[in-house]
């Protein structure tokens, strides 16, 4: 488990990162969102012991975080960048042993995750010749070999193309059974919907909001319905359930007061129109973060 | 420990396959070679022509001897270096012959001429003209002969015994022996001394601005694609400096020590005088050390600046500061007790070239040697901490480069 606690990072008389807490326990994806220059980064760069903190504390495993701690962590950073003109495979074992892994073990390894990713061909090249999509995944391999037990990936889906994404979300999963600790720093909510567990919402360095994200949903989703029908809907705007209304030919999109159960609802109007639909609608992540982050 | 053999193994290698380094590694010594032996082959082959030389001289009283006394240079095969013309003919001013002379010249008929002014008088003058200038050696010699036939003639006349006369002319040379410790002689040049000091700190110079130069791009590149930040997350600035340093320091040796082998061996002894050689491991120790400091003071540099222009400049600044003890070197060379070779020889900027000077020129007391070693020392760790932690917070500040005063402040943080 990693814990950071009441963390302060102020550069220069401005707050990037202010009071911020959270825990994220073994197998669990945590989703750490927000606008650009939220804090994100500066949060991650201070639990790597990158940059140190004005003030707060990083644990791990309850304990303070050693020297040895930085072979048990991953890092796949935002902007991507290796040694363009070396060999694939000489840059993998170099990060690799730089995790104090021995060399023929992270040569072994090298060449089982150049399998995985199915780039083995490219194991002695320049890493200048390959295309960029396997240039990131290079990169992840080299985030990901020494078997970490805290993983952190910031933006790790931005320049692959939709099948490599699905092949990184598969791997990204399968280290959740594995047991690891993945912080996910993001902006692109739709695949934090898809992965995370719990989420961080940060915004000009400080927490919005934070918690399990179905649990979030529900309390900044609001309460929707919709409905497909035949005949006339014009009663729905005057019923005093209804808090707001968007009807177009045969569809309705309805906000209903917070204390209106939706099966409730649809008991009242079953009898008075031919209903050819009837649905909650789950609030986006996108929309609860577009609403949260305007209200701030 | 291990990172940092596993950091600077990298940096070496890596670099050394790069062909940056094989080209430098070819092409610099294939330069200086080429510099350094041309002349020597275009001078020798000049050597091998027998010149014609031309004479005038109105007053006629050096024409004859001036003959005889260069007849006695030869070129290999025998035939005499030099074939005198007497282009005085009777009756003509001298404005006359002189312009006849100039247009042999031009028509190559000879090499040059000398012309004689006011041969018997006080205010004589010489002149040598020709149309491409003359080598120093052949001047060295007209000169010299014409000199020796003045004082010869004038020493007659006044009618002093021609023994006593050659007394005169004989010119005794001082010839200064450095004395040794272990009662071995030395003959001491100083040009030679001042050559011998003056190659190694130009060889550590060349090595401090090439490898700092390639350890501030390798920093560079690595702050701007950010791959610093999965560096800094697997092991300590601290462990990563030292690394780069080791590696980059390795690398500069390499070079240093091809180049040597490469000069050695087809120059030889004619341009590295032997006496160069003396004193080599302690000299070798405050080489290395040297190195040390300042590619640790190029780290500090390399995490402040973002682009290599930058770096460039303030680079060359700070290597300026090494190469200042060679303004001192003369008065160091001639009298290594003074003042200022003291002073220079305390600051730990100065250390390595004023010692490397100091070596050469006189026995270097043992408490020299300890005291300015133990700077040197503790100056490079306190800079390795130093540059540290400005590399820890400089390396992820990126856009403007910080003040002297965010610098301190950075320096004081923990």
């Amino acid at each position: 488990m990693i814990e950071v606690q009441n963390l302060v990072k102020e550069f220069q008389h401005t707050f990037a990162v202010d009071d911020i807490s959270f825990s994220v326990k073994s197998g669990t994806i945590f989703g750490l969102l927000g606008p650009n220059g939220a804090g994100k980064t500066t949060t991650i760069r201070t639990v790597l012991n990158i940059i140190k903190p004005t003030s707060g504390k990083v644990l791990f495993n309850g304990e303070p975080i050693k020297k040895d701690f930085l072979n048990k962590i991953g890092y796949l950073p935002e902007e991507r960048g290796l040694y363009k003109k070396s060999k694939v495979i000489d840059v993998i074992v170099y990060f690799a042993q730089l995790k104090n892994m021995s060399r023929t073990q992270a040569i072994s390894e090298a060449d089982t995750w150049l399998n995985r990713l199915n780039i083995k061909q490219y194991r002695n090249n320049k890493l200048e010749e390959l295309s960029k999509g396997n240039q990131q995944k290079i990169q992840f391999i080299t985030a990901v070999i020494h078997n970490p037990d805290l993983m952190i990936f910031d933006e790790p889906f931005a320049g692959f193309d939709p099948i490599n994404q699905q092949e990184i979300r598969e791997l990204i999963f399968s280290f959740i059974s594995a047991g690891k600790i993945i912080i996910l720093s993001t902006h692109q909510m739709e695949t934090a919907e898809k992965l995370c567990s719990e989420i961080f919402l940060i915004n000009k360095g400080k927490k919005v909001t934070s918690g399990n994200l179905a649990r979030i949903k529900r309390e900044f989703g609001g309460n929707h319905v919709e409905i497909k029908f035949n005949g006339n809907a014009s009663f729905l705007s005057s019923m005093n359930e209804v808090v707001k209304l968007d009807t177009y030919n045969n569809y309705a999109e309805i906000e209903l007061k917070d204390e209106v159960e939706p099966s409730v609802f649809l008991k009242q109007i079953i009898d008075k129109i031919e209903l050819t639909h009837f649905s909650v609608i789950e609030p986006t992540l996108n929309s609860i973060f577009i609403n949260l982050i305007e209200q701030n | 420990m291990k990172k940092i053999l596993t950091i600077a193994k990298w940096e070496y290698i890596e670099k050394l396959k790069t062909k940056a380094f094989i080209i430098s590694l070819i092409i610099t010594p294939l330069i200086i070679i080429g510099f350094s032996i041309l002349p020597t082959l275009l001078s020798n082959k000049e050597e091998l022509r027998t010149k014609a030389i031309g004479v005038v001289d109105p007053s006629g009283e050096y024409f004859n001897q001036l003959n005889s006394e260069l007849k006695k240079y030869t070129i290999d095969n025998g035939q005499p270096n030099y074939i005198l013309l007497n282009l005085t003919t009777g009756g003509k001013t001298i404005d006359e012959l002189k312009s006849e002379a100039d247009k042999k010249v031009l028509e190559n008929k000879i090499e040059g001429y000398l012309l004689i002014k006011y041969g018997s008088t006080d205010s004589m003058s010489i002149e040598y003209r020709s149309e491409n200038f003359g080598s120093f050696r052949d001047l060295g010699r007209f000169e010299e002969k014409i000199n020796k036939i003045r004082i010869d003639n004038e020493l007659l006349k006044k009618g002093i015994d021609p023994e006593v006369a050659s007394v005169i002319q004989n010119n005794i040379e001082l010839q200064q022996i450095k004395i040794e410790k272990s009662g071995k002689e030395g003959k001491q040049d100083f040009l030679v001394v001042f050559f011998s000091a003056f190659i190694f700190i130009l060889l550590l110079m060349m090595m401090v601005i090439y490898s700092g130069q390639l350890l501030v791009r390798s920093l560079i590149e690595e702050k701007s694609n950010r791959l610093i930040e999965i560096l800094i997350s697997s092991c300590s600035p601290e462990e990563l400096l030292t690394g780069k340093i080791l590696g980059l320091s390795a690398l500069g040796l390499t070079q240093i020590i091809i180049w040597s082998f490469i000069g050695i061996s087809l120059v030889g002894g004619a341009v590295i005088p032997p006496e160069a050689f003396e004193n080599i491991l302690p000299m070798l120790v405050y080489f290395i050390l040297g190195f040390l400091f300042y590619t640790t003071i190029f780290v500090g540099i390399g995490s402040i600046v973002n682009t290599e222009q930058e770096a460039q400049q303030m680079t060359t600044y700070i290597s300026l500061i090494l190469v200042m003890p060679i303004v001192i070197a003369v008065s160091a060379i001639q009298n290594p007790d003074t003042m200022i070779v003291k002073v220079f020889s305390y600051i730990p900027l100065t250390i390595p070239s004023i010692m490397l000077l100091r070596f050469k020129v006189a026995p270097v007391p043992v408490s020299d040697i300890i005291i300015t070693l133990a700077i040197l020392i503790l100056s490079i760790l306190i800079t390795l901490k130093i540059a540290a932690k400005i590399f820890r917070i400089g390396i992820l500040s990126y856009g403007k480069r910080p003040t002297i005063n965010e610098l301190i402040s950075w320096t004081r943080e923990k």
